[in-house]
Parts: C-alpha cells; sequence; structure tokens
C-alpha cells in the first residue's frame, strides 16, 4: 500500500476547506450571538437587573409602631400599649399533612356552614306553610320544627382531625414546643390548623404573651425549632380594666376592603388599625408609623445579619387625651352596680343599664358607659369564641353592648320637659296655663292615669314637672296631636332620633314616632300581610311583616308625650337635650377627643369640635321648665327631692319611669347642676330598674357627689313612685 | 483529490533553530495562553463564589481547581509529546474502553441531580462520560480514518450506530448534556471527514422525526424517554418566568446576575446573586453568570476571547494536520468544545435550555478539566506533529 492516506501529510482537500470555513463561519456567528446576548442584558438592560437583584435579596421586615397611649382629661393613663412576646409558627414550614388537615377542616366548616345556612330556610319555609294553614301543627311538624330550629341557631361543630400519623416529626415539634410554652401538642396542632384554615398562608399564632423565660429559650434554642418564630408584638393593655371598656374598641389587622380606603391610604397589608371606639374613630393620631429593616435574605430566606441593611426606625403613635374623667368613670361604674343591687332589692330584675356624665357648656363626655362592663384586656390578645359569645350573650347583660349611645329605649317621664317645651313654644301653653289634674285622662276611648293613681289638682307646668303630673302632659299630647308633630319636631331639634354625632362608631340613632312613620310602617305591614296571605293583626302577620299593626292615632301623641310608647332614645340624647335645657338652647355636640399630645402630654393638636347648634327658646319658658326640674329635686313634693336631701349644689333633675312591657319598668334619672365653673349634665337609666327614683336618680346623686367632692357616698333611694 | 493551490495554506515555516530542539516546547503558545487564562479566570472566580460554600475552608474549590489545572497540565504536555497517531492503531481498545466505563458508571454510580454519571472514589468523583468525549472521539476517528476510502451511506451508517451506542449510555446515565455533545461530535467527526451534504440532510430530518416521537409521540402512549426534570429544563427555556420556583427559576437568576453586572461588575462582596445563593451550582454549571455578575461585560468579554482564541487555535491546527486522523481529531474536539462552550454560555444568558452541560476549563470539576487537558494535549500533539513533519519531513517521535 504505498503512500497510504492516513500517513501523507495531506495538503489540505478544497472540500476539507470549505468544511473548516463552514465551521469556522459558525463559530463566528455562535461567538457574534453571544456578544450581543450579553450587551444587550449587562449594558443595555442591565439597570434593570440589578434593581431585580435587589428585590431578590432585601426583604422589608416591619418592626411595628407601637401606637399611642390614651389618657383621661387629668392626664392619667387609660390605655397603653405594652410588648409582649408571642409564638408563631410560619405556615410553610409544616409539613403537608398538617396543611391537608387545615383544607380538609375548612371545607368541613364551610359544609357546616351551608347546612346552617339551609336549615334555617327550610325552617322558613315551613314557618310560612304552617301559618298559612289554619290547621294546628302537627306532632311531627312540631318534632321537624324543633329539629330545624336547633339546626339553624348553630353550625354543627367541625372536629379537628388528629395530627397527623405519618409525620412523626412534627409530633415530636409540637410535643418540645408544648413543653416550654406550656401547651398540649393537641392543642398546638388545633391552633394550627384553625389557624391555616382561617388565613392560609399567614403565620400561626400558638400563643401570646408567653413568659420571658420561655421566651428566651425559644430565641436560644432557634435550631432546635424549626419552622416556630418568637418575637415581640404590641398588646394594647387597659391598667384600669373594665372602666371605659366599651369606649376603646380594639385592634384588628385591616381587612383588603378597609385597604383601598381613603382613611388608610399608605398603609400595608397586616398594618393593625382601631376598631371600634376610640381607637378607631382617632386611628389616624393613635396609629405610628410602621418602621422596617431591609434585612439580606439568601435564596433559602433566611437572614444574612453579617451585611450591613438599613433600619427606619417605627414612630410611636401620638397620645391621644379624652374628656372623660377617669375618676368619674369609675365612680359611674361603681353607682351603677349600687344601683342595681338596690333594683334587684326591689325585686326588679335589673341588671344592666347605661350612664352619661357631659359638660353641658360644649359636650365634653366626662363619663359614658354600659353597665356590665367588661376587661378590656380581654381583647388585647386573641380571644376565644366562648369568651366572646359570653360578652355578647343578654344572660350576661351583653357587656360588649355599649347602651350609652347605642341602645335605644322609651325615656319615660325624662322626656316631660321637651313637651312642655314644644307646647309653651306651639303657643297652646304659657308657664302660668293652669290645667286640671283629676287622676286620669280619657282620649280615644282610652283611660290614661297617673302612676300610683295620684291626683294633682288644678296646676301650671312647673308643679306639673316637679310632681310629674302625667295628666297635665297627656293633655298637651292629645291637644298637640291636632297641630301636627310639634314634639316631635321640637325632640328633633333638641337631638332626637338621629345620632348626636358623639366621636364613637355604632351610634343609634333612635326614633322619634310621628305620624308619618307609623303610617308608612303600616302601610308596608299591610302589604307584606297580604303578599304573604295571613290576615293582618295575627301573630303570624307579625311574624312576617313586623310590629307596625295600625296606623297613628291620637293616643300615640299622648303616650309620646310622656316618653312613652314607640319612642326611642338613648341616654346620650337625652343627656344633650338636658345639655341644651341647662345652657340656654345650644344643642352641643358630645365629644370624647380633647387633645393630640407628643409622650411627654404637651399638646400638637387641638381636636376640632363641631359647633353647637343655636335652638330659639323664649327665656320665659326656659325658666318655667327650670324652675320645675329644680323643684323636682329640691323642693317638697319633688320627685327625687328626698334623693337629693342634703345635696349641697342645686339640682335640676327628672325623673323616669320607662313601661318597656314584657319587661319590669325602666329606671331613669336625668339632671343637670348650674355651676359656674363645672356645671355638669348626668344621665343614668336601669334597665327593669323600676322606678326613676329608686335606681337610677341615688346613681345620679352619686356621680354628682363625686364630681362636686361632696362627701356622701350613700345611695339613698327615693320613695316617688311616679312615671 | 489534492491540489497545491488550497485556500487556507497550511503553516509551512519551521521554527528557526536558534534553540535547542530538546528545549522547546514545541506548544502552540496562543492555544496554551488560551488555555491558561481560562483557567486563571476559572480560579479567580471560583475564589470569588466558593469563598463561603464550605464552611471553614473557602478556597476549597480553589485548590482542587488549582490541582486539577495543574495535573492537567502535565497531562496535556505529555499527552503533546506523544505521536497521535498511534491512536489511531488503539481505536478498537479505546472504544472498548469507553463502552466499559460508561457501563461501569451505570452500575457503580450515585445520582446527583437526577443524573447517574459520576462514580465515587476516594479522593476524586469520577465523571467517566467527560472522558469519554475524548475517548469517542480518538475512537471514531480511527474507524473513520480506516474507511475513508469507503466514504459513502454505508460508513456513515457505521460511525453513527458506533457513535449512537456509547451516546445512548449516557442517556441511560440521565447525563443529556454529555450525550448531546456526543451527539454533536460524532456529526463533526462525519462533516469533517467529508460525509455527503445528503446525509446530514437525511441526518436532520430523522432527527426532527425522533424529536417529536420522544416529546410527543412516546408521552401519549406512555413511555418517558425523557425523564421529567430534563423536559422541565428544555421547555422552560421556551418560557422562562412560567414557573420561577422551579427550572425556570434559575435561567431567570441567572439572567439577572448577569444582567445586574453592567458594564463592570459588581465586585465580589457585591455580587449577591453569587454570594447568598440565588444562583444555583455556582461553580459548575453558572459559573459563566458568576462572572458575568462579579466582572461586568469586560470580564465576559475577556472569558469569551479566551474562548475565541482556544477555537481558532484549534480551527487553525487542524487545517495543518499532518494526516486526516489529526484533522479528525482536531475537528471532532473543536466542534465539542464550540459545542459545550455555546450551550453553557447560551444558557447563563437565557437563549438555550439548561441541560447541565459544563462550560470547559472555566467549571469546577476535576473530570471536565482533566477531560478538556486532554483534548488540549491532542491537539498540542498535532500540531507539533504538523510543525515537526513541516520542518524535518520525519516523524516525530515520544522522546526525542
Amino acid at each position: 500500500m504505498p503512500n497510504p492516506i492516513e500517513d501523507r501529510r495531506p495538503p489540505i482537500t478544497p472540500q476539507l476547506a470549505v468544511r473548516v470555513a463552514v465551521l469556522g463561519g459558525v463559530a463566528f456567528v455562535l461567538f457574534a450571538i453571544i456578544f450581543f446576548r450579553l450587551w444587550f442584558l449587562q449594558v443595555l438592560t442591565g439597570d434593570e437587573y440589578v434593581s431585580q437583584a435587589r428585590e431578590n435579596r432585601v426583604r422589608k421586615v416591619k418592626i411595628e409602631a407601637p401606637r399611642g397611649n390614651i389618657v383621661d382629661r387629668n392626664g392619667r393613663t387609660l390605655v397603653k400599649t405594652r410588648a409582649a412576646p408571642v409564638v408563631q409558627i410560619l405556615p410553610n414550614s409544616v409539613p403537608d399533612e398538617e396543611t391537608e388537615a387545615a383544607d380538609e377542616y375548612r371545607t368541613a366548616l364551610a359544609s357546616a356552614e351551608g347546612a346552617r345556612l339551609k336549615a334555617a330556610e327550610d325552617l322558613k319555609a315551613l314557618e310560612r306553610r304552617l301559618s298559612g294553614k289554619r290547621r294546628k301543627p302537627t306532632k311531627a311538624q312540631k318534632a321537624e320544627r324543633r329539629r330545624l330550629r336547633k339546626a339553624s341557631s348553630r353550625a354543627e361543630r367541625v372536629a379537628i382531625p388528629p395530627i397527623p400519623a405519618d409525620a412523626p416529626e412534627l409530633r415530636a415539634l409540637y410535643r418540645r414546643l408544648g413543653k416550654v410554652i406550656d401547651l398540649p401538642p393537641r392543642t398546638i396542632h388545633k391552633r394550627v390548623v384553625a389557624g391555616l384554615a382561617d388565613q392560609p398562608g399567614a403565620n400561626v399564632t400558638i400563643k401570646t404573651d408567653v413568659p420571658p423565660e420561655a421566651f428566651n429559650f425559644l430565641l436560644e434554642h432557634r435550631d432546635e425549632f424549626p419552622g416556630v418564630v418568637v418575637e415581640k408584638k404590641y398588646l394594647r393593655y387597659y391598667p384600669h380594666d373594665e372602666l371605659g371598656a366599651q369606649l376603646f374598641g380594639t385592634l384588628r389587622e385591616i381587612s383588603p376592603e378597609e385597604l383601598k380606603e381613603k382613611r388608610y391610604r399608605g398603609l400595608e397589608q397586616g398594618t393593625r388599625i382601631g376598631k371600634d371606639g376610640i381607637e378607631e374613630t382617632y386611628d389616624k393620631y393613635l396609629r405610628g408609623t410602621d418602621g422596617f429593616t431591609r434585612v439580606i435574605v439568601n435564596s433559602m430566606g433566611s437572614r444574612d445579619d453579617t451585611r450591613t441593611a438599613t433600619r427606619v426606625p417605627p414612630i410611636q403613635g401620638r397620645q391621644l387625651q379624652l374628656t372623660l374623667d377617669l375618676g368619674l368613670q369609675r365612680e359611674a361604674n361603681d353607682a351603677m352596680a349600687q344601683a342595681i343591687d338596690a333594683a334587684n332589692g326591689n325585686f326588679n330584675p335589673a341588671k344592666a343599664g347605661a350612664f352619661v356624665a357631659m359638660d353641658p357648656r360644649n359636650g365634653e363626655v366626662l363619663a359614658l358607659g354600659s353597665y356590665p362592663s367588661f376587661d378590656a384586656n380581654l381583647f388585647a390578645k386573641p380571644i376565644d369564641q366562648k369568651t366572646y359569645e359570653r360578652l355578647n350573650s343578654e344572660d350576661e347583660g351583653a357587656p360588649l353592648f355599649n347602651r350609652a349611645i347605642s341602645a335605644g329605649y322609651p325615656t319615660g317621664s325624662t322626656f316631660k320637659p321637651i313637651t312642655a317645651l314644644a307646647a309653651m313654644e306651639d303657643g297652646i301653653l304659657t308657664p302660668t296655663t293652669v290645667l286640671n289634674d283629676p287622676g286620669v285622662f280619657r282620649y280615644g276611648g282610652r283611660e290614661f292615669k297617673n302612676a300610683g293613681d295620684a291626683v294633682f289638682g288644678s296646676l301650671a307646668l312647673p308643679r306639673a314637672l316637679q310632681v310629674s303630673s302625667d295628666v297635665f302632659f297627656y293633655q298637651l299630647g292629645a291637644s298637640l296631636n291636632e297641630r301636627g308633630p310639634v314634639i316631635q319636631d321640637w325632640a328633633r331639634k333638641l337631638s332626637f332620633g338621629k345620632p348626636t354625632g358623639i366621636d364613637l362608631p355604632g351610634e343609634y340613632g333612635g326614633l322619634v314616632p310621628d305620624r308619618k312613620w307609623r303610617d308608612k310602617g303600616f302601610a308596608e305591614y299591610q302589604k307584606c300581610a297580604k303578599k304573604a296571605k295571613v290576615p293582618v293583626g295575627t301573630q303570624a302577620a307579625l311574624f312576617a311583616c313586623g310590629g307596625i299593626e295600625r296606623p297613628w292615632a291620637g293616643g300615640d301623641n299622648v303616650n309620646l308625650a310622656v316618653g312613652q310608647g314607640d319612642l326611642q332614645a338613648t341616654p346620650l340624647q337625652l343627656a344633650t337635650a338636658y345639655a341644651a335645657l341647662a345652657n340656654g338652647g345650644r344643642v352641643v355636640t358630645p365629644h370624647l377627643g380633647q387633645e393630640v399630645q407628643d409622650g411627654a402630654g404637651r399638646q400638637l393638636e387641638e381636636i376640632r369640635k363641631p359647633l353647637a347648634r343655636k335652638v330659639d327658646i323664649d327665656t320665659p319658658d326656659l325658666d318655667a321648665i327650670r324652675s320645675g326640674l329644680l323643684a323636682a329635686a329640691t323642693q317638697a313634693g319633688g320627685t327625687s327631692v328626698d334623693v337629693f336631701e342634703g345635696f349641697p349644689y342645686p339640682v335640676h333633675g327628672k325623673t323616669g319611669t320607662a313601661e318597656r312591657q314584657p319587661n319590669a319598668d325602666q329606671s331613669w334619672y336625668a339632671c343637670w347642676v348650674d355651676d359656674p365653673t363645672r356645671p355638669i349634665v348626668v344621665v343614668v337609666t336601669v334597665e327593669e330598674g323600676g322606678f326613676g327614683a329608686e335606681a337610677a336618680a341615688p346613681a345620679a346623686r352619686l356621680i354628682l357627689e363625686k364630681w362636686f367632692g361632696v362627701r356622701g357616698g350613700e345611695f339613698v333611694q327615693g320613695a316617688s313612685r311616679t312615671q | 483529490m489534492s491540489s497545491a493551490t488550497t485556500p487556507i495554506q497550511p503553516a509551512s515555516e519551521p521554527p528557526p533553530a536558534l534553540v535547542p530542539r530538546e528545549w522547546r516546547l514545541r506548544l502552540d503558545p496562543l492555544l496554551l495562553l488560551a488555555v491558561l487564562g481560562l483557567v486563571a479566570c476559572s480560579i479567580v472566580t471560583l475564589k470569588g463564589a466558593t469563598r463561603l460554600d464550605v464552611e471553614g475552608q473557602p478556597d476549597f474549590y480553589v485548590y482542587r481547581q488549582a490541582l486539577y489545572a495543574g495535573v492537567g497540565l502535565v497531562l496535556m504536555y505529555v499527552v503533546s509529546r506523544i505521536d497521535y497517531t498511534r491512536l489511531q492503531d488503539l481505536r478498537f481498545v479505546v472504544y472498548g474502553v469507553l463502552i466499559a466505563s460508561l457501563l461501569l458508571t451505570l452500575g457503580l454510580a450515585t445520582a446527583t441531580r437526577g443524573a447517574k454519571a459520576w462514580i465515587e472514589l476516594p479522593f476524586f468523583t469520577l465523571q467517566p462520560s467527560e472522558f469519554g468525549k475524548v475517548l469517542l472521539v480518538v475512537s471514531l476517528a480511527g474507524f473513520l480514518v480506516s474507511r475513508m476510502r469507503l466514504m459513502g451511506r454505508q460508513t456513515t451508517a457505521r460511525i453513527l450506530l458506533l457513535g449512537l451506542i456509547p451516546t445512548m449510555l449516557v442517556m441511560a446515565e440521565n447525563d443529556l448534556g454529555s450525550a448531546l455533545v456526543y451527539g454533536v461530535g460524532i456529526l463533526a467527526l462525519l462533516f469533517i471527514a467529508g460525509a455527503p451534504w445528503r446525509h446530514f440532510a437525511a441526518l436532520g430530518a430523522l432527527f426532527a422525526v425522533a424529536i417529536a416521537i420522544v416529546l410527543v409521540g412516546a408521552p401519549a402512549v406512555g413511555v418517558q424517554v425523557l425523564q421529567d426534570y430534563q423536559k422541565d429544563r428544555l421547555t422552560s427555556f421556551l418560557e422562562p418566568s412560567a414557573d420561577p420556583a422551579d427550572a425556570g427559576y434559575q435561567q431567570q437568576q441567572s439572567k439577572i446576575a448577569i444582567g445586574s453586572g453592567e458594564k463592570t461588575g459588581r465586585g465580589v462582596e457585591n455580587a449577591t446573586q453569587t454570594q447568598l445563593d440565588y444562583l444555583p451550582e455556582h461553580h459548575t454549571d453558572f459559573i459563566f453568570a458568576v462572572v458575568g455578575e462579579t466582572y461586568g461585560f469586560v470580564g465576559c468579554a475577556l472569558v469569551l476571547s479566551l474562548y475565541a482564541l482556544l477555537i481558532w487555535r484549534a480551527l487553525h491546527i487542524l487545517t495543518i494536520a499532518k494526516n486526516l486522523y489529526g484533522a479528525l481529531l482536531a475537528g471532532g474536539i473543536t466542534v465539542m468544545l464550540l459545542f459545550q462552550l455555546f450551550v453553557n454560555v447560551g444558557m447563563n444568558v437565557g437563549i438555550m435550555p439548561i441541560t447541565g452541560v459544563t462550560a470547559p476549563l472555566l467549571s469546577a470539576g476535576g473530570s471536565s478539566m482533566l477531560a478538556t487537558f486532554l483534548a488540549v494535549g491532542l491537539l498540542q500533539s498535532i500540531n507539533a506533529q504538523a510543525r515537526e513533519t513541516a520542518a524535518g519531513k520525519g516523524r516525530a517521535t515520544i522522546f526525542e
């Protein structure tokens, strides 16, 4: 084989040359592609990637700002902030089995709620069927109704599945953690599942306010508790427990809807805002500015503390001063307790009431509250369902319910000054007009009597207020009914029938009944009854269509004249009306917010108060009412004179006893004291507390004694049995 | 068949005999420069990128890489002194070693990232598929040369068959990247050997059908040719941001790293993508992105220039090879290197799918480094033989 091909020094063939050239060309193109790509990435769009890299590594970790304190008018702390250690579990650290358990639990909860709603619907349908038929329901139907009632009242309880058996590490973790924070593993598991079901993706708080030893132990042994985070969280602290508990409100995380609202602009998800009460109204002052640290995190999400990071410290919220007087609030709360004791001693089933004390000149609320109250600290931590239900239950007196601003009642005789004012301003009555009170007033085929069948004879307005003659005011009510909604108009002018505008959410506007309201309601009732095919005036109609079963009658106005019937007024509305009587006709806007302060109590900003609305009242008319109310509390024969015996300040006061069948009568007292420096209006009411002089008036005296520093403190029951 | 006036002239100038022959390294200085430059870039980059990777040993990878490079240089020099032509006679042995090592790997390997391509040795994790790249070229080029006269469909088919066996074995190791390199190497050999264009056209058509079967047909009847993670990688490249938590995530992070380097880089301290582990496999598959982040466009341009120099010298050596076997060897090696670096850099800059191909000489890893030095040694040997031949019209021997 001469000149074997493999041994030859090959002159490069044209074919090989072409192919090498092709290879070279391909290499050139590939390099060019990469160069252009690099140019694009690094030079043309490099900035973009720089910021992406920054976003990658920098996590903004929020540092929650403590909220501002709330202090009373004398600077005593009502609400403050304290740091409490909490233990949480990261949602992405729990094994899939646990997450699945949470999903199952959520689905089960939803279906249980669905079943409840279904039962409620079935119940409605069944009752409609039963009421449509004239026949009595059969035994089976009754049983069915009983069953549905039960099913619709509460969703069936859903058991939380046990700790997944195939997650031994999780079980071990719960056991170890439970030992440290003193919770059984099962409870931890339940809280994790419930938390994940409620808010998937959010940290689950296992325990709030763990003892410092446990907190430090967990901090030091972080590695042994994977997925467990401990941190300090700010909690509200209420040093005076139940005092003013209904005024402050609570805190909770901002909802997605609220995030869109203008007043919460700029807040981030997870920010805690005030909900209800002062916390909500003055949230913008109390809420601080959250700070943050930019921490550097690696791809596994763990922090790299060796690298420098910026830190913007949080700014605590402003201190808020209220017009409230802590001492007076305490006294009022105690007085309510005594009033309820006294009422119970009189065999009245009283257990709840409300009080308002206010400066009549400007509407500064000095004390305001509802009894019974609750320990506000219960809401500083996540509250359990049982406690929450207890705080809302009627049997316990619904402590969460702020009766002073949210409950509407007939006010009984405390309404009489308003009737008197309306009659005089309308011209059918003068301060000296004498009417006869024979003890009974016949109107529209009905007999309206004085309480206790008293007979007062001939009397003019001041005397009628002093002794609380019902017949006198029945006559005014009857006469004024011919002249249109005169009482109603004056009641509305003096703040009844709509919210007073106090700086607390959840105020009830009440109701001043008039012809228009009742006639309209009755027309709707008739229409509804016709549609539902139930006869008008039956129980079934009442159930289906509400309570306005008849049109307006003169008797309604007669009832209104003495504060009975359909009238719905809040204690605060009554206090505002009395403040107008006391200050000569200015309707003030009650308020609690006084000023915004720095941490040392120096004023930063005064809270703007709405101007008072002036109501034109002839001075002689007002004087007549004032003298009547003064006589009622200070002169022999007055309804509360025995209660205020020996009280050194001139009290203008009116008792009230509102009928609220089938319940026992509600005890009312509304009064004011003119004083050049410390004038005050006080309204007290005790639900099912009996006569005004028995329960409410003595409580009002205790409040006044406290305010004027008068020694006493005795709960003096009055003997008056007037309405 | 041969002509005196070819467009590409072999370098026929003999080296000036000023220095005694024995003292000269007889290495292509530019090729050596490219290789040393790349190794230097690799070590510098690894020093910054991996200082936090092994606790207490900030220079763990640096030492290892330097050690491999040292061993590799010696290996390269030794190989450069061998007349590569002898390997042609050993083609059956070489092929046998190749197949045996791949089979052994399949038997012994431990799985890493889904692939089963590594054999654990006491001080070294051997990746036979890396050395296989060189062995494949050496043996297949030998087979090709022996059938050169019969260059036709038969030869193409035989070479393809011979090449496909190790390729399938590597596929079986789930080392998709190496399998692709093998495939491209085989094609390169056929290309240099002068297989007709229509063969490539036919192969292209066949390949398209195969892809369709693998990706669409086989899964439809329930046969999975590609592992899920491989398919993920391949498709995530088409939709880079579809799933930032998974395959697309790596590519996204790589692009962020490179882009954020901008013109001059962020420096070692500030290269957060690398330092905080956002960039996966930053010492191996994604080391080019580390260069991009740390040293910017300038750094990338330097590395690419060194690669370009390497490829240029390799192509040059291909043209001066003293025989066809040398040309085939050089061609196969060149194309494999070019393909590896393009696929690797391409996946770093987000224009190629993630296939687990390392950057030659740049990525940390002993097998890859030694195999590349072996290949470069062969190139040097081809170069030396060519110059010997041109100078002395004789054959260079191992130890003169």
